[in-house]
C-alpha cells in the first residue's frame, strides 16, 4: 500500500475546515451579533460548535497518524489513501465526461448557463401567466431558478451515477479499480455543472433585483451557499452509491426512478410555495415536506439568495443531517454488494 | 531470503462457487414472484477447486487447460477483479492486467486523451505518463492522428496505440491472456518482440495460453488446469509432455 504524506494531507483539511468558518462567520455576520441562541449571543454558540468540530478534527488526525505510523487499519486512513491513488483516475475520468458532454455541440459550455435560464423562462410564463401557480411567492423568476437548478442538478447526478457501473462494466470485469470510484466520478462531473449554473443563478439575481421595489440585493449570507452545495453533494453520492449498486441487480431500478423522482419533483417545492398551503390550510402537507431533503437544500439555497439572510441553525442540521445518513446508507450497501457486481455485470 | 526468489503471488486454497440460476430474474418481479413460489432454485458450480501455487520473481509461468478449465477465472483473482468464495491470494508487487486490449478507451477523445485516460485506468500516475507520452506515440506509429478522435481510427490504429499504452510500463507482475501481437506484420513483429522484451526483464508473467510452442519457449513452470483444480505443476517439459488434449 503506497503511503501518504499525511503532513500535507493534515494541511488541505485544515485549510478547507478554515475556509468553511471564514464563509460561515462572513455570511452569517449580522445574525452572530445580534442574535441570541439558548440563551446565550450567538457568536459564542457558533464558536463553541466551531471549537468542538475543530478538536473532533483534530482528534480524527491523530487517530489516523497513529494508525500510519503502527501499520495499522483505519477507514479514514484507508480512504484517503486510495483517493491519493487514483486521483489521477478521478480527475482523468471527470474530465472525460466533461468533455463528451459538450464535445459536439457549437455553444460548448455555455449550454451549462443556457438550459436553466431556458428552462427558468418556459416554467416562467407558463406558471406564472397561463396558471398563475405563482400565487404571492415575491421575485417569482428567481425564485423558480433556484428551484430548478438544485432539482435539475440533483436529479442529473443520480441517474448519471445510477449508471456508472452498468455503463462501465467493460471496464469493471477487466481491470482491478475501487468500484466506488465510478458513481463517485459521475456525480463529480454532473456536480461541476451544478457549481457552473450557479453563475447565471447569481447574474440573474442581480439584473432581476435591479428592476425590483424595494430592491432585491445580494448580500454576504451568499457566502453560505457552499455549505449547501457540499451538502447536496455529499447527499447526492449517498443516492448515486445506494441506486448505482441496486442497478446491477435489478435494471427495474432504472424505471421505477423515472418514476420515483418525477413524484418526488412534484413533491418538492420548486414550481409552488409552501405558504400556498398554508392558505389552504393543509398543515400536515408542510409538515410532511420536513421529511423531504430536497426541500430544505431548495430551501437552504433560497433563504441565502433571496431573503439574503443566514437560516436558521436546525436547516443547517436538517441539511447535515440527510446527507450524513444518506451517506452512509449508501456507502454501505454498496460496500455490502460490491463483490458480487462482477457475477451480474 | 534473497531478493531472487522472493514471493510474489501466493494463492493458497483459492475456490470459486459460481451460481446458475435457472432461469436468471432479471427483473425485480421475477424474482419477488419466483421468491414466493419458491422457484429460486440456484444450480451451484465450482469454477475452481481448492487451486494453491506460488509465484516467485522473475518466473513466467504458463497456464494451461481446457475450455473452461478456470483459467481466466483464475486470472481475474489473481488480479483482484473478482474475489473467491473460499480461500486468499497474496500479492507483493503492482500488478498490470494485459486481459483485452483497449477496453478502458472512449471513441470521441483524441488518442492523445485516450493515452491519458486509459494509462490512469491501469493505475499509471500522472509524471509517469508526461514522461513516457512520446515513448507511447513513437512505439504506436500514429504520428498526426493521435490529436483525431478515436472514432475516425482503424480498427488496427486502435490496438497498436491500446497496445502502446500497455506495455509502456515495467510492471512487477504481468498478467497475459493469449500472446498479443496486433496490427500489420510489421506491428505484430514489433509487439512480439516487445512482449518477450518485458517477459526477459525481470518481470513476473502470468501467461494463459493453447499455443503448445509459445509455453515451451517462454515459460519456466507450468500448471495445468483441469476442471477447475490443479491437475500438474512443474517445470515446463515436465508438464507439457503429459499434457494432451
Amino acid at each position: 500500500m503506497t503511503q501518504i504524506n499525511l503532513k500535507k494531507t493534515e494541511k488541505y483539511i485544515w485549510l478547507g475546515f478554515d475556509g468553511l468558518l471564514v464563509l460561515f462567520f462572513g455570511g452569517d455576520i449580522q445574525n452572530l451579533i445580534s442574535g441570541r441562541l439558548f440563551g446565550i449571543p450567538s457568536i459564542f454558540t457558533a464558536l463553541i460548535v466551531a471549537a468542538i468540530l475543530g478538536i473532533l478534527l483534530y482528534l480524527w488526525i491523530r487517530h489516523m497518524r497513529n494508525c500510519q505510523e503502527n501499520g495499522k487499519k483505519s477507514v479514514g486512513l484507508r480512504f484517503l489513501e486510495t483517493v491519493h491513488k487514483y486521483r489521477f483516475l478521478i480527475e482523468q475520468l471527470v474530465s472525460r465526461d466533461f468533455k463528451i458532454k459538450y464535445k459536439r455541440s457549437v455553444l460548448g459550455v455555455f449550454w451549462s448557463f443556457l438550459n436553466p435560464l431556458l428552462m427558468m423562462s418556459v416554467q416562467y410564463v407558463v406558471f406564472s401567466y397561463l396558471l398563475n401557480v405563482r400565487g404571492d411567492v415575491p421575485h417569482y423568476a428567481v425564485y423558480l431558478l433556484c428551484g430548478i437548478v438544485i432539482w435539475s442538478g440533483f436529479n442529473d447526478c443520480v441517474s448519471q451515477a445510477m449508471r456508472s457501473i452498468i455503463g462501465n462494466a467493460p471496464l469493471i470485469t477487466k481491470v482491478y479499480v475501487p468500484k466506488y470510484i465510478y458513481p463517485m466520478t459521475k456525480v463529480f462531473s454532473a456536480f461541476v455543472n451544478v457549481l457552473l449554473s450557479m453563475i447565471p443563478l447569481l447574474l440573474l439575481t442581480i439584473v432581476y433585483g435591479l428592476f425590483q421595489t424595494p430592491v432585491l440585493m445580494l448580500t454576504n449570507a451568499v457566502l453560505l451557499l457552499p455549505f449547501g452545495l457540499l451538502m447536496l453533494l455529499v447527499f447526492c453520492m449517498g443516492m448515486g452509491f445506494l441506486l448505482s449498486s441496486l442497478m446491477v441487480f435489478f435494471h427495474d431500478v432504472e424505471f421505477l426512478w423515472s418514476v420515483v423522482s418525477s413524484i418526488w419533483m412534484y413533491a418538492t417545492p420548486i414550481i409552488y410555495s409552501l405558504s400556498m398551503f398554508e392558505d389552504k390550510g393543509a398543515d400536515w402537507f408542510i409538515k410532511l415536506e420536513q421529511a423531504n431533503p430536497m426541500y430544505h437544500y431548495i430551501q437552504f439555497i433560497r433563504t441565502v439568495i433571496l431573503e439574503g439572510t443566514c437560516p436558521e441553525p436546525l436547516e443547517f442540521l436538517f441539511c447535515a443531517g440527510f446527507a450524513v445518513i444518506m451517506f452512509f446508507v449508501g456507502f454501505l450497501v454498496f460496500k455490502k454488494t460490491e463483490d458480487r457486481f462482477i457475477l451480474y455485470l | 531470503m534473497s531478493e531472487e526468489n522472493r514471493l510474489m503471488l501466493r494463492i493458497s486454497d483459492v475456490s470459486m462457487k459460481f451460481r446458475m440460476e435457472e432461469d436468471r430474474s432479471a427483473s425485480l418481479k421475477e424474482t419477488i414472484v419466483n421468491l414466493f413460489r419458491g422457484k429460486l432454485k440456484m444450480k451451484e458450480f465450482f469454477a475452481l477447486k481448492h487451486v494453491s501455487f506460488d509465484v516467485y520473481k522473475g518466473e513466467v509461468i504458463g497456464i494451461i487447460g481446457r475450455n473452461g478449465a478456470g483459467k481466466s477465472t483464475i486470472l481475474k483473482i489473481i488480479s483482484g477483479i473478482m474475489k473467491p468464495t473460499e480461500g486468499n491470494v497474496v500479492r507483493n508487487g503492482n500488478i498490470v492486467p494485459m486481459l483485452e486490449l483497449g477496453s478502458g478507451f472512449d471513441m470521441d477523445l483524441s488518442g492523445r486523451e485516450n493515452i491519458f485516460l486509459n494509462g490512469a485506468i491501469l493505475g499509471y500516475d500522472k509524471e509517469f505518463l508526461h514522461a513516457k507520452y512520446d515513448e507511447i506515440l513513437a512505439f504506436s506509429e500514429l504520428n498526426d492522428f493521435i490529436e483525431m478522435p478515436l472514432r475516425n481510427y482503424s480498427s488496427g490504429m486502435i490496438m497498436r496505440l491500446a497496445f502502446s499504452i500497455a506495455t509502456v510500463v515495467e510492471p512487477e507482475i504481468l498478467i497475459v491472456d493469449e500472446i498479443l501481437a496486433v496490427g500489420d506484420e510489421k506491428f505484430q513483429q514489433k509487439s512480439y518482440e516487445r512482449m518477450m522484451e518485458l517477459m526477459g526483464g525481470g518481470t513476473t508473467v502470468l501467461f494463459v495460453s493453447h499455443d503448445m510452442n509459445q509455453i515451451r519457449r517462454m515459460c519456466n513452470r507450468v500448471v495445468w488446469l483441469d476442471g477447475g483444480t490443479v491437475r500438474l505443476s512443474g517445470p515446463t517439459e515436465e508438464v507439457c509432455s503429459q499434457y494432451k488434449l
